[in-house]
């Protein structure tokens, strides 16, 4: 079968129903960002309006956070009165970015089958988790009947051999498995990762799982070890009763090796999160903007690192450093740490924990010909904002060097 | 509803990778209708679609390359397509999260690897869903991957809310 522990997941979830390659599943959690649910909302009531369990969906406002325009406040107030009168119990209003939230919050354990209103809902994934994102015509279907329809993905195993050097995260390992295999390169299959010697931090694998839908992957899944369990532990205060859902070796279609430990810093060039190349490559390229945020790279180790890169220094003149940590718990623990002191010291600007420039929504859209390093997941050309603008994609730790410099550069020069 | 044995319409012809972003800018995200469509027409614009021309204006077929519809699973790209009166969509491949909306919201995805090279913007071509074959004009055909049963059954009602109004009354 070769559909690895992602075609188990869906086997365990199955209701006995099937058509042509599709499964019927069960879904035991769903995840509704504030555009994507808005734009569901109206054919939901008209269905009768019924959540089918309100206790497994998560509402966020967090694109449109706060709102920027009167079209998107009354979006979100949409939204807001629904979650209201409906009473549901997990509604997050500017709390964080929605990805960040659902692995925050006490509701995803390894096994799980877990759908979302976002591509980047592949994020959960790090979990030991089956996540991956739908369309609002689909989320409206499972909210309707606690189920959707699955073709079971082909599953490819990546194991991630050696350790992780200083100058290289999450970011790095996901940048050279995109360039390596192109944006199209894992269509429609499952990526199940296997972190051989433990060595790649909960955070950064929330980095991996999120994009590897840039390379057109169903879904990410780590398989779960002792860096989960702890993560639980200390999210739930337990790690919880999952351990046996893969207690069998499961089949792969293709085996794949990554060497951490010969890996460089990688940056992707406009306009494809493909375009992965060492940094030396793209070293000396003049930035505008370097942002620091996102479902992918404004977690607390990516903080962390970025405040190691800037203490005691400046960013250069004229560059215009923007820092989103992904969610208020967050932002709170980089203020206890003094990370946030230490990137205001440098000349960086925090905005509150939302999706923000990463789409080209608000606070920090990129005018014509600009240039920006991001952290985030995509640089299709127009995403930051005007169409002639580029955007490069890096680690934390590379776009931090950048600010220092108002050039690419290599971490390794400033670490 | 039904299947439509047969859907006509013109060439709109896209490349390899062409992502939802540029196809319908994020800008334009809105629960209004005519401002979706707008969105569609902009992305269009910066594609090289020339809308003046009246060939691409009806009765659109999309012919796209690899992976088409990646990125960002806002909906509103295919609202907007469906608003503008995209009929049918052929790739070559299709990224997952876009092909689903599409025949969620009722429109076929035939996947056909050979047909890129042999269309021009604006050629009238012929879907024929029940045969698996495409016509170009002239009368030459081309084979499609025939569609799964359970997206058959999905556009065969017209969408997935109609057919899960089907699957309620137990039809």
């Amino acid at each position: 079968m070769s559909k690895g522990c992602t075609g188990r997941i869906i086997q365990k979830h199955a209701d006995g129903r099937r058509e042509g390659d599709y499964f019927s599943v069960h879904v035991d959690f769903v995840l509704l960002p504030d555009p994507t649910f808005a734009l569901l909302l109206s054919e939901l009531k008209e269905l009768g309006g019924r959540i089918w369990d309100k206790e497994k969906v998560l509402v966020t406002v967090d694109h449109f956070a706060p709102p920027s325009t009167v079209e998107r406040a009354n979006i979100a107030k949409k939204v807001i009165s629904y979650a209201a009168d409906e009473k549901l119990p997990h509604c997050s209003v500017y709390q964080g970015i929605c990805h960040q939230l659902l692995v925050e919050g006490p509701w995803l354990t390894p096994g799980m089958l877990v759908l979302g209103a976002d591509s980047h809902t592949t994020t959960g994934g790090a979990l030991g988790c089956l996540a991956t994102g739908m369309g609002s015509t689909d989320i409206l279907y499972t909210l309707m009947t606690g189920r959707t329809w699955l073709k079971p993905p082909e599953a490819v195993r990546i194991d991630l051999k050696g350790k992780l050097l200083p100058s290289i995260m999450g970011k790095d390992v996901i940048l050279e498995l995109l360039g390596r295999f192109g944006e199209g390169g894992f269509l429609y299959q499952a990526l199940e990762f296997y972190d051989i010697n433990e060595a790649i931090p909960m955070d950064d694998r929330f980095a991996i799982c999120n994009m590897v839908v840039e390379g057109g992957a169903k879904n990410g899944l780590f398989h779960p070890d002792k860096i989960t369990k702890k993560y639980l532990k200390e999210r739930d205060g337990h790690s919880g009763h999952w351990k046996n859902f893969t207690e069998e070796e499961p089949d792969y279609a293709k085996q794949l090796e990554i060497d951490l430990s010969s890996l460089k810093p990688k940056v992707a060039l406009p306009h494809s999160p493909a375009r992965a190349v060492d940094v030396e490559e793209a070293k000396g390229e003049v930035m505008n903007q370097i942002f620091i945020g996102s479902c992918t790279g404004g977690r607390l180790r990516d903080l962390e690192l970025t405040a190691r890169i800037l203490k005691k220094r400046k960013i250069a003149p004229g560059m215009r450093l923007l820092v989103t940590p992904a969610s208020q718990k967050i932002y709170k623990e980089a203020i206890e740490k003094g990370y946030v002191k230490t990137i205001m010291e440098a000349g960086g600007v925090i905005l509150n924990p939302s999706c923000g420039p990463c789409g080209g929504i608000d606070k920090g859209i990129l005018g014509a010909e600009e240039k920006c390093l991001s952290t985030s997941n995509r640089n299709f050309q127009g995403r930051m904002g005007d169409h002639s603008s580029k955007v490069y994609l890096a680690s934390p730790l590379t776009a931090a060097a950048s600010a220092l410099t108002g050039r690419i550069t290599d971490p390794r020069e400033v670490m | 509803m039904g299947l439509p044995e047969f859907i006509s319409g013109r060439v709109w012809k896209l490349g390899d990778h062409v992502n939802t972003d540029v196809l319908h800018p994020s800008s334009y995200f809105s629960l209004d209708a005519g401002r979706v469509e707008e969105g569609i027409m902009e992305g269009m614009e910066r594609m090289g679609a020339d809308l003046k021309g009246k060939s691409l204006k009806d009765g659109l077929i999309i012919v796209a390359g690899e992976n088409f519809g990646c990125g960002s699973s806002r909906e509103t790209s295919v609202r907007g397509l469906r608003h503008f009166g995209v009929r049918g969509v052929v790739a070559a491949s299709f990224a997952r999260i876009f092909m689903r909306s599409l025949v969620n919201l009722g429109i076929p995805t035939l996947e056909c690897k050979e047909i890129q090279s042999q269309v021009k913007d604006g050629q009238p071509i012929h879907l024929k869903l029940k045969d698996n074959l495409i016509e170009l004009d002239g009368g030459k055909c081309i084979s499609f991957s025939p569609l799964d049963i359970h997206v058959k059954k999905i556009l065969e009602a017209g969408g997935l809310i109609p057919y899960l109004r089907r699957e309620k009354d137990g039809i």
